[in-house]
């Protein structure tokens, strides 16, 4: 058994939180067999404050400001840089989009911990958000189809599991901080998109004019429509399709449970809250009112999600780690390895030695490095039972298959899905006479296109941990 | 005490009860594994015939194990009724066997003398006793016991529902549990075999397995097998135990095998009445099977047949819920085919009764064993009719934990049919709440598991 | 506004999937229609994926359940004709008890032994029936046995490496060539020197004890059948220990069970066999003692 700890920083439209969860690790199989290192539970041992997030402008996050929150936070926590194992830094929503985001989310990583990686993207935050809310673990459990909604500040976030597993995402430019007003009811900020979307509705939003709570009300219903036409209109309007932010649902879905996190969820079916509409000087509370009134929430069977604002941050600090296979071949001084971007060959779909070498050489190309050598990850599905004589075979085709990235300084990294990733690497080891530096993991599935980390050994060298940020949703 | 005897003319003597006791046991492979059977058939015949001669009395004075040597001897001896025994004492082991089988002898009088026999007594009757006199003696012997609810009236057949998984994963045993329930399984109890013998693995087995029962309502007991100490450790933790399981042997060697003493076992069951979650007060459930004794060297050159007797004499103290034996399960160097499996669940279900505890049958077999599931079958059908308390019950009589196999949740519903028994009384009126059984027939939805899935529990 | 082009593949998109879900069960009534229409060919039943039928007629909800089925190779979701098995299933699971009968009665087959260039010999067990109750006799070997070993293998070996029938001559037909050359391939990785291996008839898993003594063995290995289960009559064992010695204590042995297709692959097996073996010779310890 070993307990690490993993840490989750969530930088947010409106919020900004951190919270640390012990991981732990135990041998799950018996004294009889090759080990099986699975995680086996996961606890929440230190949630931070709830801080606005700092920005600079309307267009660049405060840098220092941020830092401070988080130096803060580790401290109170008692918790160090080192002591950190794993965990995600999220940058989320519209806060995304400021121009200095990316920097930014690097580097909070690395004032985070070695191995606490940066990642992005409204299909990714959907997903981390759902499974910090509990979605994923209610719709295996029930063997259900259930949508979380996930409605921040700038974004609402969906995503739908089924039998948990994610079937799809979607985000939308909807959220309770769309208008910012100041003390004095007067608007101080309002996102382009809600602009648009007020000139139909004959409310007038131009900044430092006051607004009437009848005038928010008309926004909130609005918004509450949209929401709604994602489970029940046949044909979408043309607000909902000006208001998707990067793409729609797949399909209309008939959920078993729908649930909502993020900030808003807290006014959302909440009769009791004592809460003024103006406390947060924006539209979140009357949103979550009149998503209340809507359809999408009364008409469907709701689950109470297990986080509701701070959703995302427990995701990203419990939910994006995982760990490989138990029998693996690695060398180990170059670990860890960040931003990998990884190609994925279905050699099912393969029908010969040649085509396996132009299929791998082809997308590997895509991720040329400066120098011309390619630095990417081989993903392959693998095969249940291989032969040893199949292994050898294998090794010796992504040996030729790779011969850049073999004659470069990159280490050659395989992962497959299934066990096989120990004797594979030992045969890769072998032809390669112990002098390439490898990587050979199983256990894990990934998509082409994934980026994935790979972080330093858990479990006495067994098992490596790996962050997959998913970006399968993306076309 | 007369030690030899003439059959044909020749003259066979033995040295001791214990030879006679072992040479008058039915082939086993076990027995010749360690060297206490007859060396011919004729020989096995003038054993028994010397065995039906020795006195009540001399059987208790010759126990197998010496008294000072082992705490099993003590606690069968110091047990036993002294006023009863007095009665008997001088019976011979044939009378013993003549008044058991008498018409009228009922059950309630062999209740009363089983107080006064010991376990070579209990073992030596069995040796004299034909198939057939193992099943009719048996009918006569009801025993009841309770923990939430009552096993073994008359007219009733119950199950354990064994849902085990080679991973002990969750998520693979409720399946198991769901399709047990559907064909009116787990009456006797809910029982998981783990893998993982650790106790945070064994608590959150009883706490799915304590969810699970309590969501459908199911008057049941529940219990997780792992060795009981890391089950009264679970219990220390809050895990929600209805009884106390433990593996036993006949000898005080053997138990030391298993990791346990009378200590320890008076100290669970104690614990079980204090701190388990069921109404009692009948609150352990022990496991054995012949040859255990052998596979740890711990029979002290007595036969199987007396040490399975003695492992019952242990149980009684206990006043356990449950007993089986897992009469196939050892393997063919103990029980080598069919014939030898079913006549030891003969023998062992009518000791079991005869010593006075609430008796079962693991009706099973390893595939190195020259039998099939035929005579699982056939085993059933005798015990069920000889009145056995309970069957162990796998999907399609094929455990993929263990490895080998046993009755088949099926085989419940048509044992009970062909022999007119019934379910557990509390648990037939569940399965008639659910839909699953009317008039003692299975419904158009039993054997449906994915009823468990659609609803949030009974409503 | 959402194009014409982007609703028709949404379209296409949902037909499909819907198109997946019942095209599974039409392909599986087609495939039964076919073998019935056509006299001469039954379907192998031992083909067919147990997780994945579900013969209950009328269920309530069969996919969630199916869902549930993946997580154990138990026999779940059989349905029944009245209170008794559908012939299909008996017939299943006569089968499969068949083939772990057979694994346990029939012999490693001489191609076998020959095509990994291994010698033969046996344990003083005459046949498999006295193999089977005599478990005291698979563990030893005459002289003159011992003397053949002695002549055929290198000594001294860093690594001992046998093969035993024990309970699954299958297993070892299943396992035995897909496993030797990773383990090997392992050990030389490591710079580890092995023997020269061989096949024991009728061995049990102590019968390496008299043959590390006779080689003088370091670390001694056997690859053994197990004992067969109605999921795979397939399954093989590894069992090692350090300074193997007759008399030595069951805790000194390690061992890595359930070596088959669809347990720990062989290759994959071997590949981790190589690493206990090496943590062995490294900390010149087996069994309970040995930290891996």
């Amino acid at each position: 058994m070993e307990t690490i700890i993993s840490a989750g920083i969530d930088i947010g439209t409106s919020t900004t939180q951190i919270v640390f969860s012990n991981i732990t690790l135990e041998n799950i199989a018996s004294d009889y067999t090759v080990p099986q290192i699975n995680i086996i539970d996961k606890e929440i041992i230190y949630k931070s404050d709830i801080y606005i997030t700092p920005l600079l402008s309307e267009d660049e996050i405060d840098s220092v400001g941020l830092r401070g929150i988080i130096e803060k936070e580790y401290s109170k926590a008692d918790i160090s840089k080192s002591e950190v194992s794993t965990g995600a830094v999220i940058i989320t929503g519209e806060t995304a989009r400021k121009k200095n985001a990316e920097l930014i989310s690097k580097e909070m990583s690395d004032l985070a911990g070695d191995f606490v990686v940066a990642s992005a993207g409204p299909d990714l935050e959907a997903i981390i958000a759902a499974k910090g809310a509990g979605v994923d673990q209610l719709s295996k459990k029930e063997n259900a189809l259930v949508i979380n909604f996930d409605i921040g500040g700038g974004t609402t976030n969906i995503a739908v599991f089924d039998s948990g597993e994610i079937i799809d995402t979607a985000c939308f430019d909807l959220g309770g901080r769309l208008i910012k007003i100041d003390d004095n009811k007067k608007i101080h900020h309002v996102s382009e998109k809600l602009k648009k979307l007020a000139e139909s509705l004959n409310v007038e939003l131009e900044q430092g004019r006051e607004i009437a709570v009848h005038e928010l009300e008309v926004l909130a219903d609005k918004m509450a429509d949209i929401l709604t036409e994602i489970l029940f209109a046949e044909v979408k309007s043309d607000d909902y399709i000006y208001l998707i932010t990067n793409h729609d649902l797949k399909k209309k879905y008939n959920p078993d449970y729908i649930s909502f996190s993020g900030g808003v969820a807290d006014y959302i079916g909440n009769q009791s809250h004592q809460d003024n509409y103006d406390k947060y000087n924006d539209l979140g509370i009357i949103l979550g009112e009149k998503i209340t009134e809507s359809p999408l929430y009364k008409e469907n069977n709701i689950f109470n999600a297990e986080e509701t604002i701070r959703a995302t941050v427990v995701g990203a600090g419990s939910h994006t780690t995982n760990i490989s296979g138990s029998t693996i071949t690695y060398t180990s001084d170059i670990l860890p390895l960040k931003n990998i971007p990884a190609v994925k060959i279905d050699e099912n779909e393969i029908n010969s030695e040649a085509e396996f070498k132009t299929a791998v050489k082809q997308k590997m190309n895509w991720y040329n490095l400066e120098d011309g050598h390619q630095a990417a990850a081989l993903a392959l599905k693998g095969k249940k039972n291989y032969s040893f004589a199949e292994i050898t075979s294998l090794a010796e085709m992504i040996i030729e298959a790779e011969e850049e990235i073999v004659e470069s300084d990159f280490p050659l990294i395989v992962i497959l899905e299934h066990d096989a990733a120990k004797v594979l690497g030992q045969t890769l080891n072998r032809i390669l006479d112990h002098k390439k530096s490898i990587v050979s993991l199983d256990g894990i599935k990934i998509n082409d296109g994934d980026y994935i980390d790979i972080g330093k050994p858990l479990a006495g060298g067994k098992v490596l941990p790996v962050i997959i940020k998913t970006l399968i949703f993306d076309n | 005490m007369n030690l030899k005897t003439r059959l044909f003319g020749e003259v066979f003597s033995f040295d001791s009860v214990k030879e006679v006791l072992g040479k008058a046991n039915e082939e086993k492979s076990g027995d010749q594994l360690a060297k206490t059977a007859a060396e011919s058939v004729t020989e096995r015949i003038a054993a028994k015939t010397v065995l039906s001669n020795l006195l009540l009395a001399d059987l208790r004075n010759h126990p197998v194990v010496p008294y000072e040597e082992d705490e099993v001897t003590r606690v069968i001896q110091d047990d036993m009724n002294e006023k009863i025994y007095a009665e008997i004492k001088n019976w011979t082991a044939a009378e013993l066997r003549e008044w058991i089988l008498d018409d009228k002898i009922r059950g309630s009088d062999i209740k009363r003398i089983s107080r006064g026999l010991s376990s070579e007594m209990i073992a030596a009757v069995t040796k004299l006793m034909s198939d057939l006199d193992l099943i009719y003696a048996a009918k006569k012997i009801n025993i009841t016991a309770h923990c939430n609810t009552t096993i073994g009236r008359e007219g009733t057949l119950a199950m354990r529902l064994q849902p085990n998984h080679p991973t002990d994963d969750i998520d693979g045993i409720m399946p198991s549990v769901m399709e047990g329930f559907s064909y009116g399984n787990g009456d006797a109890v809910l029982g998981l075999n783990p893998v993982n013998d650790g106790v945070s693995n064994v608590e959150n087995i009883l706490k799915h397995f304590d969810e699970f029962k309590n969501k459908w309502e199911i008057p049941t007991q529940i219990s997780v097998l792992a060795h009981i100490s890391t089950q009264m450790k679970a219990v220390k933790n809050g895990a929600p135990i209805d009884m106390f399981f433990q593996s036993i042997a006949g000898s005080e060697k053997g138990n030391e095998a298993f990791g346990v003493d009378v200590e320890l076992l008076t100290e669970a069951r104690e614990l079980a009445l204090k701190e388990g979650t069921s109404a009692g007060p009948n609150v352990m459930y022990f496991e054995t099977g012949q040859g255990s004794e052998l596979s740890s060297d711990a029979h002290h050159s007595a036969d199987q047949l007396t040490m399975e007797a003695r492992c019952y004499g242990l149980a009684k103290r206990f006043e356990p819920f449950l007993v089986n034996t897992v009469v196939g399960f050892i393997g063919p160097e103990y029980l080598y085919d069919g014939k030898q499996m079913i006549r030891a669940g003969l023998e062992d279900h009518f000791m079991g009764k005869l010593s006075g505890i609430s008796m079962g049958v693991d009706c099973c077999y390893t595939n190195h064993m020259k039998t099939d599931q035929n005579d699982v079958e056939k085993l059933a059908v005798l015990l069920a009719n000889a009145g056995c308390n309970y069957f162990i019950g796998v999907p399609v009589g094929d455990d993929v934990m263990l490895n080998y196999q046993a009755a088949g949740y099926h085989d419940a519903q048509a044992v009970r049919e062909v022999v007119g028994l019934r379910p557990i009384r509390e648990f037939e009126e569940w399965l008639k709440k659910m839909g699953l059984m009317k008039n003692g027939r299975l419904t158009s939805k039993a054997g449906d598991p994915s009823i468990f899935l659609n609803s949030n529990g009974v409503k | 506004m959402i194009n014409e082009k982007d609703l028709t593949e949404i379209v296409e998109r949902v037909i499909e999937e819907l198109e997946k879900e019942e095209s599974r069960e039409a392909v599986d009534q087609a495939v039964k229609r076919e073998a019935k229409s056509n006299n001469d060919e039954i379907v192998d039943i031992t083909d067919v994926d147990l997780k994945k039928q579900f013969l209950v007629d009328n269920p309530e909800n069969r996919e969630a359940f199916l869902k549930l089925k993946e997580s154990t190779s138990a026999r779940l979701g059989v349905g029944r004709a009245g209170p008794r098995y559908k012939t299909e299933t008996l017939l299943r699971f006569r089968a499969d008890h068949a083939a772990a009968m057979d694994a346990v009665f029939t012999d490693v087959s001489d191609q076998l032994i020959d095509d990994m260039n291994l010698f033969k010999v046996k344990t003083l067990c005459r046949d498999k029936d006295e193999y089977l109750k005599r478990p005291d006799l698979g563990k030893k070997f005459s002289d003159e046995t011992l003397a053949e070993i002695s002549n055929k293998c290198e000594k001294n070996p860093q690594v001992q490496i046998y093969a035993a029938d024990g309970l699954s001559s299958t297993a070892v037909e299943a396992n035995l060539k897909d496993i030797f050359p990773a383990i090997k391939q392992g050990l030389e990785g490591y710079n580890i020197k092995i023997g020269t291996p061989f096949f024991v008839q009728y061995g049990r898993v102590a019968s390496m004890e008299p043959i590390a003594k006779c080689l003088n063995a370091k670390v001694c290995c056997v690859l053994i059948g197990e004992r067969p289960g109605l999921a795979t009559a397939e399954s093989l064992s590894c069992y090692m220990a350090y300074d193997a010695e007759i008399g030595m204590p069951e805790s000194k042995r390690n061992v890595i069970s359930n070596i088959h297709a669809d347990g720990t692959p062989a290759v994959e097996a071997g590949a981790h066999i190589a690493d206990v073996i090496k943590a062995m010779l490294e900390q010149k310890t087996s069994g309970l003692d040995l930290d891996i």
